[in-house]
């Protein structure tokens, strides 16, 4: 058995071949970042044992992990970076951010407060961010990109508690829904078209009250907090894990971190995570291949465009909502798999890196341009909520999460 | 035929030799330093990096112990830019000799190494990879070096003083007349010009070489060439130096050096003073070895191995002749009380830390002779130039910490003029060599050195090909500048190969996981994608 520890036993796999960096989305777009390669094992051998100070382009990582993805050889390439970047904040040495941009990380971090905040009065939050005066605030005062895409708020999802008493006892067939921030703050809506597709299929499903995921947090470098989201989350879902209850995630974000990352944290229930989450899709598609999977879809006379979300790829799936779309008669699909929308999280929102993420979702801004354009469809899909609305930023073609469409197929919302 | 006239000839461009003519020219001493083949491509850089505590000879030589940690002190304070203050743990294992513990505590202490007990806990916490079998720690002022940035130190320093070297000379003969030293004769092994060099002493500090030299004139200095061979781990396993606490032997000593490890050494008995090829066998004893020290070697990397001939002197009155036995103070042997040949002396033994105690005994000899009464400064003033702080922010500010502040380190004083060429072309900034960080800028400005001769001598001024693909990319990357800098592309690809091939040499005793996978992508690059053609090798 290896006794070192993963980081280092795949440090030393590293062949140096660049192939990460040659798919690397931001490595594209500036050629003054290091590359994963680079930033991550390369840097990592300098790095062990001997910290260095300043090394100011660990920020400009995206966390898209496409290079982890791509790596011929299993190394750990993003979670080298995020480490470097969690020891640079705890070193001797700290890491002197301005408090501008300590500030912006606190509040970048928080997209669960802020949707709290968004959602007391929607109307008005969303007024306010389209004023010219409160985005150029915003801009100054938090280096917040004042052409950044932020989203809409709308009426929260509303927790459902189990009121089967014991878990898993009174229904046999139920989910445990962890909707993320942004299907609960700006997307409600999407959260309880959810709820009746699982019911539509003999599901009953029930959100508890989560806490954000915690990837926010930490790429915006607040690590202990994601910790303590990370435990909080898993003692809540830790009930259900021993029942057996599978937890289902729209959002591809949370649904990642919720795989890969919360096995990794010291908590009863750490251990089955990883095994009982499924992307939406994935679990609908499971379903299907054990002829559990309602087909009572009606005609959906309709083209779309779809964009594959990076941290989807990242859980290593493939494509489950394309499955399951080709599954409705007259759904036709175009996968443009044109890389990555450039806003990963809340990289696109920052004002130094707004010009490069628009730069990073160019080929699939144009992708999405010519496909209309040429009358190949009308509207796009994907699942990841910011992807959605960056999409909608660069091209101004109406984007949904693929959900609707299978809604709309099972005769449960009318468009 | 070439002729120089100088005060001092200098036979060798290792440690002892630059320390010796950095020395003589700060007392205003004239004096050329030749050297055969690249500055330090022997014993001097085919070392483990250790600067010595003195610690691991405290029990068995307690002079050459009592002059380590003088002279660790010393080193540290005038080449600190070479030194990476680790220190060292001795690491006494479960059912080791208790009674060696109580000597060592002893010698230590009487040679003034100061010792400090770690708790076991705090060991395990700082050393994860220690091995579980540890019963006690002890902390000693160990502290890793580079060989060569310090010699590069010396040189430069040399230089200022008004000392020059030249590098590719090889001594063909000592000039004598009537037993008198006239100078040397020695070829110049780029252009094969002859060359002359009047002088009124010549310094043997060949290293592995000084028997030669000495018998060029008949003289017998008895050297035992013992050969040792180490292990370089693709990253630092440990922080510290790591040595175990016994009777000192083979594969007992971890040094982290810069971005990788060195474990060794073994010791063997070899003819030849360049017979540094490590065999299959040494690398697996070396492992079997290092496995009482540290947790799950093998499943650690091996880059490579190599290997170095300890000049080990052999007094006429030593009783025990076998290498570890041989002691490893140095000795000064002059020609005149020995031969009768006035104006010769060889310096011999010794060990790296000790390399400016050697250089200053011998000069002190040179300045008696020659009637210069100036005292050694040596200890007193430093190597290294403290760069300002503008320069470090710049430098940092266009090439990210990592790889400015590894460049400064190599560069000291040079760097600011390959900083400014890199602000002016921002492209010159990018990594020709990405393991080690090395860019494009540094690349060409080591090229304009008229003492770099070839795509080897590169690589040891900027480490490009040290690292985890060992030359696979860096190589072909330098391509362009190689071509510039050597003229054709005949020439430009035999660097290649010699590069390749001495890269190969040190890959093949290691052909297993990781590095075999290497191995074969850099295989297919060159043989594959750049046409190059296998040469089945000689045995």
């Amino acid at each position: 058995m290896d006794v070192r520890n993963e980081l280092t036993a795949r440090l030393d796999a590293c062949q140096k071949c660049n192939v990460c960096t040659a798919q690397c989305p931001v490595a594209k777009v500036n050629p003054h970042f290091p590359g994963p390669k680079g930033l991550g094992p390369d840097m990592e051998r300098f790095r062990r044992g001997q910290f260095i100070p300043g090394e100011t382009t660990l920020d400009d990582c995206s966390n898209c992990k496409t290079c982890e993805v791509t790596c011929p050889s299993g190394v750990k390439i993003t979670e080298m970076i995020l480490e470097a970047r969690r020891a640079a904040r705890k070193g001797p040495h700290k890491t002197m951010l301005s408090l501008k941009l300590r500030l912006r990380g606190y509040v970048l971090g928080r997209a669960e407060y802020l949707g709290k905040l968004g959602v007391l009065w929607p109307g008005m939050a969303n007024q306010a961010l389209k004023l010219n005066l409160v985005r150029w605030a915003l801009d100054k005062g938090l280096a917040v990109s004042q052409k950044g895409p932020l989203p809409a708020y709308g009426r929260p999802l509303e927790v459902i508690e189990d009121k089967g008493g014991r878990a898993g006892g009174a229904f046999r067939k139920q989910v445990i829904y962890f909707p993320g921030c942004y299907t609960r703050y700006n997307e409600g809506d999407t959260g309880r078209i959810m709820i009746k597709v699982l019911e539509h299929i003999g599901y009953k499903t029930i959100v508890p009250n989560f806490h954000c995921c915690g990837l926010p947090l930490e790429a915006n470098g607040q690590f202990d907090k994601a910790r303590k989201n990370g435990l909080y989350n898993l003692e809540l879902m830790r009930p259900y894990l021993e029942a057996g209850v599978p937890v289902i995630t729209s959002c591809t974000s949370c649904g990642l971190t919720l795989k890969e990352d919360y096995p990794k944290l010291p908590a009863p229930g750490a251990q089955m995570i990883g095994a009982q989450t499924y992307d939406l899709f994935e679990f609908l598609w499971q379903l299907h291949e054990k002829r559990e999977l309602p087909l009572d879809f009606q005609e959906v006379k309709a083209c779309f465009g779809y964009h594959l979300p990076c941290h989807l790829k990242a859980q290593g799936i493939g494509t489950p909502a394309l499955r399951i779309l080709r599954l409705i008669p007259g759904v036709k699909i175009r996968n443009l798999d044109a890389g990555c929308c450039g806003l990963s999280g809340s990289y696109g929102f920052k004002a130094e890196k707004y010009d490069k993420a628009m730069k990073i979702g160019n080929p699939l801004f144009e992708a999405v341009n010519v496909g209309v354009e040429r009358g190949d469809f009308q509207e796009m899909l994907t699942e990841c909520g910011v992807c959605k609305v960056q999409i909608q930023h660069g091209t101004s073609i109406p984007t949904k999460h693929p959900l609707r469409i299978l809604a709309k197929a099972y005769k449960i919302i009318l468009e | 035929m070439c002729e120089i006239e100088t005060q001092v000839v200098v036979i060798g461009g290792g440690a002892t030799g630059v320390g010796i003519l950095r020395d003589l020219s700060m007392r205003g001493i004239p004096a050329l330093l030749l050297e055969q083949g690249d500055l330090a491509h022997g014993t001097s850089s085919r070392f483990h990096g250790l600067l010595h505590s003195g610690a691991r000879y405290a029990v068995k030589d307690a002079k050459a112990a009592q002059e380590c940690i003088e002279e660790n002190k010393i080193v540290k304070h005038i080449a600190a830019h070479c030194i990476e203050d680790t220190f060292g743990w001795f690491v006494y294992l479960k059912g080791d000799d208790p009674g060696y513990l109580q000597l060592w505590l002893q010698g230590c202490d009487q040679a003034g190494i100061p010792v400090k007990e770690v708790p076991l806990e705090e060991a395990f916490r700082l050393e994860p990879l220690l091995s579980r079998q540890t019963a006690r720690v002890f902390e000693v002022p160990d502290a890793t070096v580079d060989g060569f940035k310090l010699l590069w130190a010396n040189v430069k320093s040399a230089e200022k003083y008004g000392g020059s070297y030249r590098t590719y000379c090889k001594v063909k003969s000592l000039w004598l007349e009537n037993k008198d030293i006239k100078g040397v004769y020695a070829e110049d092994l780029i252009t094969g010009e002859m060359i002359q060099v009047r002088s009124k002493i010549v310094v043997n500090a060949a290293g592995p070489w000084s028997a030669e030299i000495a018998a060029m004139s008949g003289f017998d200095v008895h050297m035992l060439k013992n050969k040792g061979s180490l292990l370089v781990f693709n990253q630092r396993m440990f922080n510290r130096v790591i040595n175990r606490l016994r009777t000192p032997g083979d594969g007992d000593i971890f040094v982290p050096h810069e971005t990788v490890t060195i474990l060794g050494t073994t010791s063997q008995m070899v003819d030849l003073p360049d017979d540094n090829q490590v065999r299959e066998q040494d690398v697996s004893y070396l492992l079997e070895m290092g496995k009482d020290l540290a947790e799950g070697i093998e499943q650690h990397r091996v880059l490579r191995a190599f290997a170095g001939i300890r000049p080990l002197y052999e007094s006429e009155d030593a009783s025990e002749h076998e290498g570890r036995g041989v002691s490893r103070n140095f000795a000064l042997i002059d020609h005149e009380k020995r031969d009768g040949v006035h104006g010769l002396v060889s310096i011999v033994g010794g060990k790296l830390t000790t390399y400016r105690l050697m250089a200053e005994k011998v000069t002190d000899w040179a300045a008696a002779r020659l009637n210069v009464t100036t005292a050694c400064r040596t200890a007193e003033e430093p190597l290294h130039h403290e760069l300002p702080a503008d320069v470090w922010n710049k430098a940092r500010q266009l090439l990210g910490a990592a790889a400015a502040d590894k460049m400064m380190e190599r560069l000291n004083e040079e760097a600011a003029s390959v900083i400014a060429v890199i602000e002016k072309q921002p492209e010159l900034g990018q990594f020709i060599c990405e393991c080690e960080m090395v860019t494009q800028a540094e690349v060409l400005h080591a090229l304009q050195d008229p003492a770099v001769h070839s795509l080897d001598d590169l690589r040891r001024k900027t480490r490009l090909g040290m690292g985890t693909c060992q030359g696979t990319y860096c190589t072909y990357r330098s391509t362009p500048m190689l071509k510039d800098a050597f003229g054709s592309w005949e020439r430009t690809l035999k660097e290649y190969r010699i590069l390749i091939s001495e890269r190969w040499r040190g890959i093949t005793p290691v052909l297993w996981g990781d590095q075999l996978r290497e191995s074969e992508l850099a295989r297919a690059l060159y043989l594959n994608v750049l046409d190059f053609k296998a040469v089945e090798s000689e045995e």
